[in-house]
């Protein structure tokens, strides 16, 4: 029983949820892995799958669901294989469900956990987890941090030679708009505030600074996204995004139920806040009552040290 | 320009999430539309009012008809007309389902553009999209946080991983909203009452196979044993005892 993983890369190297969906598809049959893009061989044989099929051509420079669709569902079909397994990254929510619509299977967005025992995915941000027990045929993608990576190392490459159709899109470009700052749904560490923070000068004072002392990457409540202090991409929860990084710190943040959503999956939560009483402490592993104006600034400074 | 947008509804967020015999007990759910749709409401009569044409909402929904006076909202920042489709046992997590149902509708609709939210704010597959544009043969744009339109080409930011994509495309295409997309409006009265007069048609639909996985069991996340204060003598001795905490407890740093 063959199972097919679609990696993604990222400048030289495999993405790490990639490797960590290419770990999970090993207890599941033969993994084949596919990996699309234009000038990603080099990169691509690292995926940690024993086959991998490269198809690297001009066409395929940006993603594109149409192209990438036919692909995955050409190499499916050539090797009679029955699952579809790849990252809940931005490519693969978009991707898992054109592919699912292609093939006629089931689709599953966002797994927790993916094996024999069944899949597990969550429904109402996180606060109810559907549990299914399918045999059937079914595409699958894998929440970010669900396993761990596997080695990376090479298999076997072959190059894929079918057809890429026309899509009628175009991608112009990629517009870097916070080039150098670490993807929410991707870091290991997430730094978020809130309204507590009172200006968005001082969310650039105090999250921003930490955030980068940390190696994180930076969050926020939607009350601020909605004050327009920052961009929407940063907004964590129900209707923002849904992070589940080892250390998640919540800043001036209240910890209402629709945040809370958004990251009550994370390994470790960190919470400061003055009201003794807020939700988020409920959380929290490791909470400080305090002034985060007094707090922020000495946690900073004791961490570059 | 004719544009389909497609409206989920979806049970409110405040809604009390109770499992019973392994299944979410919904009888008490109260249904609002998917916040991520209204921007697509929002942004469909941006095009109308400076294209031309017009603007259907299409939503597939139960008997229930408790769910009228909030697509009604919808009418009254600017749409058309609403069609709502009427399922026995509609349940909104078989994307592959309702894909099927609501692009057999769409078939015979000649849109031009089929726009609806990114994701349901209930169970979150972000699949409904995809797999309508795929059923109609077109291409889709998900995610998006920005939508142009001059000469007939569509311009659209899509969020990714450390950017935004930007995609060109003629009609007919599918899009999902990103939440940046636009501002809602708030309609006015006068909008509001002229909503009530506009064409609101419930249609029966017979309920259709599909490969959608069945969930076995619901249950509720493991809860957190959260609620660990630091005390300290001073603020610098409480944060000297968190880090300390990350670095061999947890050891996150
Ligand atoms: C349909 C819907 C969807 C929603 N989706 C989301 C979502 O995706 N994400 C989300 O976050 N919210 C969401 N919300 C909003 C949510 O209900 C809350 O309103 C929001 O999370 C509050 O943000 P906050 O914690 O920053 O602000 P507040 O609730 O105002 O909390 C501020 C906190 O800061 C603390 N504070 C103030 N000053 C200081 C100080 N000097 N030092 C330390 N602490 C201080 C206060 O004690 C307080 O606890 C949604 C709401 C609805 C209705």
């Amino acid at each position: 029983m063959s199972v097919i993983v679609v990696g993604e890369v990222d400048g030289n190297d495999v993405k790490e949820i990639s490797q960590q969906v290419a770990a999970v598809a090993s207890g599941m049959g033969d993994v084949i892995g596919i990996v699309m893009g234009k000038g990603i061989s080099d990169a691509a044989m690292k995926l940690s799958t024993s086959k991998i099929i490269i198809a690297d051509d001009e066409a395929l420079e940006y993603y594109d669901p149409v192209k990438f669709t036919s692909i995955v569902a050409q190499i499916v079909n050539q090797n009679n294989a029955t699952k579809v397994l790849m990252g809940a990254t931005t490519m693969g929510k978009d991707l898992g469900p054109r592919v699912a619509a292609e093939l006629g299977w089931g689709y599953l967005g966002d797994c927790l956990e993916a094996g024999n025992e069944g899949f597990v995915r969550p429904n109402y941000a996180g606060k109810v987890l559907a549990k299914s027990n399918t045999t059937d045929s079914v595409v699958l993608s894998i929440r970010n941090n669900a396993y761990p990576a596997g080695e990376s190392w090479s298999g076997s490459v072959e190059n894929f030679s079918g057809e890429i159709p026309d899509s009628g899109l175009t991608t112009t470009t990629i517009e870097n708009v916070g080039a150098g700052t670490i993807e929410l749904t991707e870091a290991s560490i997430v730094v978020s505030g809130g309204r507590g923070l009172e200006s968005p000068e001082n969310y650039d004072e105090h999250i921003r600074p930490l955030a980068a002392a940390m190696g994180a990457a930076a969050g926020a409540s939607r009350a601020i996204v909605d004050a327009g202090w920052v961009t929407h991409s940063h907004q964590v929860g129900q209707t923002g995004k849904t992070v589940t990084p080892d250390l998640y710190m919540a800043i001036g943040i209240s910890g209402a139920i629709q945040h809370l959503g958004g990251m009550s999956g994370s390994k470790f939560i960190v919470a400061i806040n003055k009201d003794s009483e807020a939700p988020i402490f409920k959380v929290a592993d490791y909470g400080i009552v305090g002034d985060l104006f007094e707090i922020i600034p000495l946690l900073k400074s004791k961490l570059e040290n | 320009m004719n544009i389909v947008v497609l409206v989920k509804m979806v049970p409110d967020t405040e809604s009390r999430l109770e499992i019973v015999d392994g299944k979410v007990n919904e009888s008490g759910f109260k249904y609002m539309v998917n916040p991520y749709d209204e921007f697509a409401v929002e942004q469909a009569v941006q095009f109308k009012e400076a294209n031309g044409g017009k603007v259907t909402i299409l939503s597939l929904f139960s008997n229930d008809g408790s769910i009228d006076t909030d697509l009604r909202k919808m009418m009254a920042i600017g749409a058309d007309e609403a069609i709502v489709l009427r399922q026995d046992n509609y349940r909104g997590d078989k994307p592959s389902a309702n894909a099927t149902v609501l692009s057999n509708a769409i078939k015979e609709m000649e849109a031009d553009l089929i726009i609806g939210g990114v994701q349901g704010i209930d169970y979150y597959q972000s699949a409904t999209g995809p797999m309508i544009a795929h059923m109609l043969g077109i291409p889709h744009i998900s995610g998006v946080t920005n939508l142009e339109l001059n000469d007939g080409k569509f311009t659209a930011k899509r969020q990714v991983e450390g950017g935004l994509q930007i995609i060109e495309c003629s009609n007919p295409l599918l899009v999902t909203c990103q939440k940046d997309m636009t501002k809602v409006r708030f309609p006015a009265l006068k909008d509001i009452m002229m909503s009530k007069r506009k064409p609101f048609e419930s249609r029966t639909v017979e309920p259709v196979e599909s490969n959608d996985v069945e969930t076995a069991e619901c249950s509720l996340p493991p809860a957190r044993g959260g609620g660990m204060i630091i005390e300290g003598e001073s603020s610098e001795d409480k944060v000297d005892k968190l880090i300390e905490k990350l670095k061999t407890e947890a050891k996150v740093i």
